[in-house]
Formats: C-alpha cells, structure tokens, sequence
C-alpha cells in the first residue's frame, strides 16, 4: 500500500482544518467590539498605518530591533521562509513538473528558512531570558514549523520525500491555529492598531510639526 | 469572599476583551525583544522586569479560560487559574511595575500595546480592592467636589484674588486679571492645584492679550490611573460641563502628562458629540505664540545648559514633541538633547500615579536610574518637563543621585525670558521646584492638594501644601 495518496489526503483535511479554525476564529474576533477613536487625529492616520506596515519594521526603525538586529533578522527570514513554504505546500501538486533547477533554488532558500527556526529554538534553550519566557507551546511551535521547513526542503531536493513532507505538513497544519502559532492571525490587527495609534497622534512617522 | 473576588475579576476580563486587548493578548511570540525597551529593565535586567513577562501574568489567566488546548493542557501553555494571590501580582505589577509610557509598544515587532494590558490589570484590581488606597481617595475627593463645586467657589475665588495681586506685580500692569467663569472667552486653562501652574500662564496670557478664563476645577484625572472609566469621566466630566456652559473654543490643559492625555485623547470617546470645543496643551499654545512673534523672548535669560525631559503622555502617547523644542529653542541659548529622545525617551519612572504612592519611593528610584544617567550624561544643569507628575519624580531622582540639577516647568522658563518687570518672582517658582529637588517631600501630599481652596498663597511653595480634605 502507498503512503502517497493517504498522505496527499491527510494534509488536504488538515488544510481544511487550519483554514476552517482560523475562520472561525477571525469570526470570534471580528464580533468583538472595536472601539472608534473620536478624537481629533493629531496627525495623519492612514500616514501611521503605512508606517507601521512598512518602514516601522525595518530593523533601524527602532530601538529594539537595532539592539537586537542579528536575532530580528533571524525571525524575519524565518517569518519570510514559512510564507514561501505554505505558498509552496499549497502548490506542490503542481510543481511536480517543474525543472529540479527551480526546486533546488527553491530547496535552499527553504531550507535557510529551516536552518534560522531551528536556530530559534536552540536560542530559546540557550538565551537566559527567552528560556524564562518560554513555555512547551513555544518550543513546540517553532520546532514544528522548522521541520515542516526541513521536510518541504528534504521534497524539493529529493521528490521521493513526498510522503513525509505531507506527514510533517500535517501535524504542523493542524497544530496552527491551537498553538502559539496562530498569533500570525492577529499580527495585522496588533500593526493596525499600532499604526492608527502613532499616526493619529503624530507620534511616528514624523510627518507634521505644527503647533496648531 | 474569594470566589466573589475571581469572578469579579474574570468577569471585568471578559468584558473588556475587545479587539485590540484580544489582539494584545494572543499576539505575543515571547521573543524577549522588548526587553531594554523598559526603564525597569534598564535599571535592573531581571526577567520580572520584562514587559512580556509582565504580560504574560494575563495571559496565562486568559489562556485558561480561552484557549481550548490550554484548558486541556495547561502545562504545555503555561495556563494557570486566577487565584487571590494571582489578583495581588496583578496589582503589583500594574501599579509599581509599569508606568504605562508605551515604550515597549514602539519597540515591539508586533506593535503589541502592552500598556493596553495592564491598563485593563489596573481596572480589575480596581475592582477586586487591590488597588492603591491613595489614588482612588485622590479620585473620590475630586469626584465629590465636583457634585458642587459652589460651596468651595468663595474661597478659590479668595486665593485668586491674591494672586491676582502677584500678577500684577510680575507683569508690571495694575491691571492684569485673572479670569475666573468668563462667559465666551475662547480659552479655558485647566490648571493643577497651586499657583505656580496658574500665575505664569496668566502673565503669558497677559503678554498676549489672550481671551481666557480660568477653569474652576484641576486637570489632575485619578480615575485614568486606576484604570477606571467611571470614575475618570466623572472627573473630566466637571470640565467639559464647565467648557460647554461657557461656550469655549478650547481647553488649554497646564503642562501635566496625564490630565492632557486624558482630555486631549481618552474624554472624546466618553462625551461624542458633547465635545465640542478642541483641547490642547498650554505646550502646544506655547509653541504657536513663538512661531507666530506674539512673545518676546530673551534666550539670555536663561542661561545654564537646559535639556528637556519628553513626558510620555505629551510625547510618545499624544505627539506633543516639536511643540516644546520649537519654545526652547526661542527661550535659551543652550538647549541640548538627552538621548534617547522623543518618542524613544526614557519614561522618567513616576509616571502613571506610582509618583504619588509614599511607598513606591525606592522603587521608582530604582525604575528613574536610565533617566538620572541620561541627564547626568548631557551635562545640563536644569531639567525641563511640562509635566507635574515628571517634574516631581525628576526632582527626586536629582536628590537621590545627586544630580544636583534645578527641574522647572516650561511656563517658567518662557516667563523668565520675558524679561518682565517683576520677574524676580519667576525665579522664586524655579527655586522652589529646586527645593523639591530635596527628595524630603512627599508626593502623595503634593498630589494630594487637589482641593480648590487650599492654593498654596502664591509663593508657589509646593513642598507644604496643605489640604481641606
């Protein structure tokens, strides 16, 4: 018996799943209230929404992400990895066809992808305060994903590695929106807010001067 | 009793979970980054002092009660119940171990408004009798003037004619006045308590020929630190009555942080369409009549190295952070930077209400180190804040690392440079804040002169207010 179509199907419902879960939960979040800011903007709110989409992320922007550049740019890569990876899990039944050239460029940028989460777990175990931070959810989370990472890499070298590429992109798929991973969902609202915030009280981008 | 205090509690939780609280809660990736974004950190990098590891106190409590692979497997998430002693960390931690200054909000990859947390931490210990005894007395006795302000009217009537007198002799015009319930002048100042927010605003008022009146209440709102709305809209709820029946164009708040950003940005979603009239800070009046040449100023007056102190509030929290470098350039000749600045300051450590509880003192010592260091490094000799609450802290810090340093509002600065006739008396305010640099007053006591009756006799002496309450 092949694992090939069982795996195929099980990461299809497991797509389902994540894509369903995620739904409902961006249902229960959109239901709640979200307060309307009355008063008069200072500043220019679409101007500090832009801002934080944009260059509020770039690593010079802030104080934090300067002190800590080497590890945000860890994290943005990895963030950047994942995206590719789903786009390329999702459009894997196609990309049998394509030259193994173009799956070997697309395995090595996969795999850095894969190289930089694991480095994040290990820095969880290392780092004094991430260790204390850190829960079982956040190991698990970034080890799941750095192995879906590793596998879909292992795939695009090595086409024969379908079956496990699906096994792992399962198990990934389906802990997503129970796990700490789901916090990507609300990471836009959280920019929305953050942008709004310092745009319409002409805190960043420093846009106006004026004392009227 | 316990129970009734939980479900209290979760029940308040439950209530404010709202868009962007929710988000703040789940957001979190706990990559540790906002880490130095905190001046508690800074000054002692424990974990406790980490703002996700403040916030991860709620969150643990919002998991189990949300979270379907929490209520499962609490362990695996770091779920745990609210229990009593869980609703006393809570109040320690939003009341001494934040001051709500947004700074690691702008640091946070995920622009994740921490503060927004323990706000909502400082409404349930509210609730639940957890809170600082101090700040809801200083919040019920504004609350309760306010029901009927007419009977202390005669005697706030009283101390201003007296100051009135100093007014005149500061401007050199027999005529000068300050204005008290005037029907349709454009501006109402809200002052605090005590002459030194109201006398050098008059005579820059004066210089003007600003219209203006004086509001009959105080701008210090209690309510915002407690994290409780009814309680702060009641509070500003005497302003806005008193700005509608007089028909303003404006409330001008005196250089205080939070009562600006209480009017200027919270009040607004409170009344709708009762506000009417726009709100600034006497910082932002201040920058306008520079830029407009209605003020004379002599830079020369003040001639010591000056740096300038950004209150959360005004800067990072409400934007007002050209306005007073635009009014310092025109006042001294040797204005200079502390760093970081702007919306990247250091919070000076007293800010949202722990300068006014007697036993924070060593702790928002220990919290204002980063700021001592930054003022101590750019070699100023006096510290300009147009906050209250900033100004006291700062003048602690100067006493208790020996900053030897004079902290002064940027009123009495821009006074100064005036050059008026009786500006001897200018100097008197500054050499008063300069006598609070002592660090032997108490804070809650100056806080605490929120009456309208008890002006200190206008030789600006904040450090014996005395109070009718």
């Amino acid at each position: 018996m092949s694992f090939s179509p069982f795996s195929q199907i099980l990461v299809f419902l497991a797509l389902i799943f994540t894509v369903f879960a995620f739904g409902r939960k961006l249902k229960i979040y959109a239901q709640l209230a979200r307060p309307v800011d009355r008063a008069k903007p200072k500043g220019d709110l679409q101007k500090g929404v832009l801002y934080a989409y944009t260059l509020g992320m770039a690593p010079w922007s802030k104080e934090s992400t300067r002190l800590h550049a080497l590890a945000y740019l860890r994290g943005v890569a990895f963030h950047v990895g994942i995206f590719l990876g789903l786009a390329i899990l999702v459009a894997s039944p196609w990309l049998g066809e394509m030259p193994q050239y173009v799956r070997n460029i697309l395995g090595f940028v996969i795999a850095a992808g894969a190289l930089l989460g694991l480095l994040g777990f290990v820095a969880r175990f290392l780092e004094h305060n991430l260790k204390a931070l850190s829960n079982a959810d956040d190991y698990f989370a970034v080890l799941i994903v750095g192995l879906f990472l590793a596998a879909e890499a292992l795939w695009l070298f090595f086409p024969a590695a379908r079956v496990l590429f699906y096994l792992v992109s399962a198990a990934m798929l389906v802990y997503a929106p129970l796990g700490k991973i789901r916090h990507c969902i609300y990471f836009a609202y959280s920019r929305l807010f953050y942008g709004r915030f310092i745009g319409s009280r002409a805190v960043l981008p420093h846009s106006q001067q004026s004392a009227r | 009793m316990t129970t009734t205090k939980i479900d209290t509690a979760l029940n308040l939780l439950n209530q404010q979970l709202n868009q962007p609280l929710t988000a703040a809660l789940e957001v979190c990736a706990r990559c540790g980054i906002c880490a130095e974004a905190c001046h508690y950190y800074v000054a002692e990098p424990k974990v406790e002092h980490i703002p996700a590891a403040r916030a991860e106190s709620l969150r643990k409590v919002y998991r189990s009660e949300h979270d379907l692979l929490s209520r499962l497997f609490p362990s695996w998430t770091g779920a745990e119940r609210l229990t009593e002693e869980k609703l006393a960390e809570w109040a320690d931690i939003a009341f001494n171990k934040c001051t709500l200054c947004y700074r690691c909000t702008i640091n946070c990859p995920m622009g994740l408004d921490t503060p927004l947390l323990m706000t909502s931490l400082r409404a349930i210990a509210t609730a639940t009798g957890n809170a600082p005894e101090v700040l809801e007395m200083l919040a019920d006795a504004a609350i309760e003037k306010g029901k009927d302000p007419e009977i202390y009217l005669g005697f706030y009537k009283e101390s201003i004619k007296d100051m009135e007198v100093e007014l005149q002799e500061l401007t050199g015009n027999p005529d000068a006045s300050i204005p008290l319930q005037k029907q349709g002048a454009k501006k109402l100042y809200v002052a605090l308590a005590g002459a030194h927010t109201i006398l050098p605003v008059a005579a820059i008022f004066e210089s003007v020929g600003e219209d203006w009146t004086l509001s009959i209440f105080e701008a210090a709102n209690y309510g915002i630190f407690l994290g409780d709305a009814s309680r702060a809209k009641a509070i500003a709820r005497r302003i806005v009555d008193e700005a509608k029946s007089l028909g303003v164009e404006e409330i001008v708040i005196s250089e205080c942080g939070h009562a600006y950003y209480v009017m200027r940005w919270v009040a607004p979603n409170w009344f709708g369409d009762e506000f009417t009239f726009r709100v600034r800070s006497i910082v932002e009046v201040l920058a306008e009549y520079v830029q407009d040449g209605k003020l004379k100023l002599d830079p020369s007056a003040n001639s010591e190295p000056i740096t300038y102190h950004d209150s959360c509030n005004l800067g990072r929290k409400g934007g007002i952070l050209a306005e007073p470098r635009v009014v310092l350039q025109a006042v001294t000749n040797d204005f200079r930077e502390l760093t970081p600045n702007r919306e990247e300051a250091y919070c000076c450590g007293g800010g949202a209400g722990l300068v006014a509880l007697p036993e924070a003192y060593d702790l928002r010592m220990m919290a204002g180190k980063p700021k001592a260091d930054q003022v101590k490094r750019s070699g100023a000799q006096v510290v300009v804040a147009a906050c209250e609450n900033c100004r006291l802290q700062l003048g602690d810090l100067s006493g208790y690392y020996g900053l030897g340093i004079g902290v002064t509002a940027l009123t009495d600065l821009v006074v100064k440079a005036m050059r008026l006739p009786g500006n001897q008396k200018t100097v008197e305010h500054i050499m008063t804040l300069e006598t609070v640099n002592s660090g032997e007053h108490d804070n809650a006591e100056v806080w605490g002169s929120t009456d309208l009756v008890s002006l200190p006799s206008t030789k600006g002496d904040r450090s014996e207010p005395k109070s009718n309450v």
